[in-house]
């Protein structure tokens, strides 16, 4: 009677304490309708340690491990080969983790297990910033935003330095696979997930994540937000599987950024100068990513 | 008074319960007391329990730990008496006061002391303080607790607000000043039965198995929210974008295959409404 876009089993209950409107909870919920029961995650110290453990009960349908923050990699590495060790080999591994702990803190321990070749999927969702302790930047905050720690005011505009760039770090250590994915476009990301699922060895996912409290905006424009960073050229949507890149969703011409900009509070200071240059560094980004598809 | 007063107050992250401590703190210190407040640690998310500290006297304090057994408990969400332990130690004649609108309801808790209720939500949106969804209470429930404790006089309270709240001071004032007309003392509703005293004894072994097995279904976050969606079947086309937008899985389907939303766990996003092509879904406040 219903037909369904995507797959009807939910691996995240109700319940969960995660904000209203929140675009992590949805990146989780997708995630496990990609991969199925048979996952165990790992999540390091970030919002979903806390969301996903109201005591005595669990937000996941799956096992679930809680790891310092800054050891996703490495956990994910020694779970794979416990499970192997058991015979489970048929077992997903994920981590799961945030841009804080995996851009900046978790880094190394990311680098080890795509360079160890773990057969294992490790899943980024960025909010662009350090949530669980009230927004402070990260290496994954945009230039220009507003965080608790790159404030407006008295001559300061926001964070002063680029997002690093995830996607390259981990391209270079070449996994089978990697792609980004947004909740604004669930059917992508499922198909994405499913498809990683198929693969053996190292797989990357950079999910794109809004936050209400932290990007101040209503919790109402969650998926309209995600929509607009893909359809301006904030955050394509591609795969690249053994080094050949895709373009997931394309349609035409890019949306002018300021679309984006315009709502949310983290960027309500920044003049018609900044977006003028930030739609300069998209539009050339975005060429940049069309060339690397088209291999020329 | 001379002994030391001490209130905890219990709130979710966004509510302003960490600045209702600092705010009271701030308003004895004009009273000429000597005051101390701190949060508990612990995060920040919005919507996540939060607990904060005041401690009133008349001389400097030396004392830094945490509130085990207030004379004072402030309760800025009225959900979390079902789900955190916040009247714990709560002396026999102390106060409870509580944020709600539905004070039959939320009352019923084994507690001796005297309790005094308030629509913080409601006078904190009539004087457009946090979101509809969210409105920060705790100017609000400051005055309530002026009027039922005299812990501060109501001058301190207004001048603290004007000096420290970081914006829309007016605003906050006045919703204080509503607070504090606002609050009703009620009965209890259920007789007082002792708590069965916790065993002590050597801490736990943590277990070999898992930690938590319980689904988090059980817990109902219907209270995080001020508005309800409202789906208008007549014009539903059953596209089930509703179900796959909702970060909280609160939608499912009947017979037919037209949503249903599960009420106990909405939190009132409204993605739902925004998401509906058709546009057949509404919010409206709760009653
Ligand atoms: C080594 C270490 N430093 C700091 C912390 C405190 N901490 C807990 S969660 C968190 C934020 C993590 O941010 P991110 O990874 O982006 O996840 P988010 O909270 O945004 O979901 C921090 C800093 C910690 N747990 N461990
Ligand atoms: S702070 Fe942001 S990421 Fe964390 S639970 Fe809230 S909405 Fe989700
Ligand atoms: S308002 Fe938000 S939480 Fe409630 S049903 Fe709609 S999408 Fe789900
Ligand atoms: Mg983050």
């Amino acid at each position: 009677m219903v037909k369904l876009t995507i797959p009807a089993p939910e691996l995240m209950y109700s319940g969960h304490s995660a904000c209203p409107g929140c675009a992590p909870a949805l990146a989780m919920r997708l995630m496990l309708k990609g991969l199925g029961p048979r996952t165990i995650v790992s999540v390091p110290a970030c919002c979903w340690t806390v969301v996903a453990t109201p005591y005595p009960t669990t937000a996941l349908g799956v096992a679930m491990l809680d790891n310092p923050i800054e050891s996703t990699g490495a956990s994910i590495s020694g779970l794979r080969a416990a499970a192997d060790a058991l015979g489970l080999t048929d077992v997903h591994i994920l981590g799961f983790a945030g841009d804080g702990g995996t851009a900046d803190i978790g880094l190394q321990a990311l680098s080890g297990m795509l360079e160890r070749r773990t057969n294992a999927i490790y899943a980024m969702y960025d909010n662009e910033a350090y949530m669980n302790t009230g927004v402070q930047r990260s290496g994954a905050t945009p230039l220009g935003a507003w965080t608790t720690t790159t404030p407006v005011g008295d001559g300061a505009r926001g964070k002063a330095e680029p997002k690093k760039d995830v996607m390259g770090i981990v391209l270079a250590h070449r996994p089978v696979y990697a792609a980004t994915v947004n909740p604004s476009f669930p059917e992508d990301f499922v198909r994405k997930v499913e498809k990683a699922a198929a693969l053996r060895g190292p797989r990357f996912f950079h999910i794109f994540t809004p936050c209400p409290p932290g990007w101040r905006y209503p919790s109402d424009q969650t998926i309209e937000i995600g929509r607009k960073a893909t359809d301006c050229g904030i955050f394509p949507l591609y795969e690249v599987e053994e080094g050949r890149y895709h373009v997931t969703r394309k349609g035409g011409s890019l949306r002018p950024v300021t679309e984006y900009f315009q709502a949310q509070g983290r960027f309500s200071h920044l003049v018609p100068e900044d977006l003028a240059r930030v739609q300069a560094q998209v539009n050339a980004d975005w060429q940049r990513l069309l060339r690397l598809e088209s291999g020329t | 008074m001379g002994a030391t007063i001490e209130i905890r107050f219990h709130g979710r992250g966004g509510q302003g319960a960490v600045v209702a401590s600092e705010l009271l703190a701030q308003a004895a210190f004009l009273d000429g007391k000597r005051p101390q407040s701190f949060p508990f640690f612990g995060v920040e998310r919005r919507g996540a329990p939060v607990t904060a500290y005041t401690r009133i006297d008349d001389h400097p304090l030396g004392i830094r730990t945490s509130i085990t057994t207030p004379d004072i408990v402030v309760v800025l969400e009225p959900s979390l008496l079902r789900t955190q332990p916040v009247t714990d130690g709560l002396k026999e004649d102390g106060l409870l006061l509580v944020n709600t609108r539905n004070p039959a309801q939320e009352l019923m808790i084994p507690v001796p002391a005297r309790r005094a209720v308030v629509d913080a939500n409601q006078i904190a949106v009539a004087h457009g303080l946090g979101s509809l969804t969210m409105p920060i209470v705790n100017t609000a429930v400051l005055g309530a607790l002026v009027a039922a404790s005299g812990v501060v006089s109501m001058t301190a309270l207004d001048q603290a607000i004007e000096e420290f709240v970081p914006a829309r001071q007016a605003e906050n004032r006045a919703a204080a000043e509503d607070g504090y007309h606002a609050v009703r003392m009620v009965e209890a509703n259920m007789p007082f039965t002792p708590p069965v005293p916790r065993a002590v004894g050597p801490t736990p072994q943590l277990p070999e198995g898992p930690m938590a097995t319980l689904s988090s279904e059980l817990i109902h976050t219907a209270a995080w929210r001020t508005l309800r969606p409202v789906v208008h079947l007549e014009h539903c086309t059953r596209c089930n974008f509703c179900w796959k937008f909702c970060p909280d899985d609160a939608f499912q389907f009947d017979e037919k295959g037209y949503p249903v939303v599960r009420y106990e766990y909405c939190k009132g996003c409204g993605i739902c409404v925004v998401e509906c092509p058709p546009r057949v879904i509404e919010m409206v406040e709760e009653v």
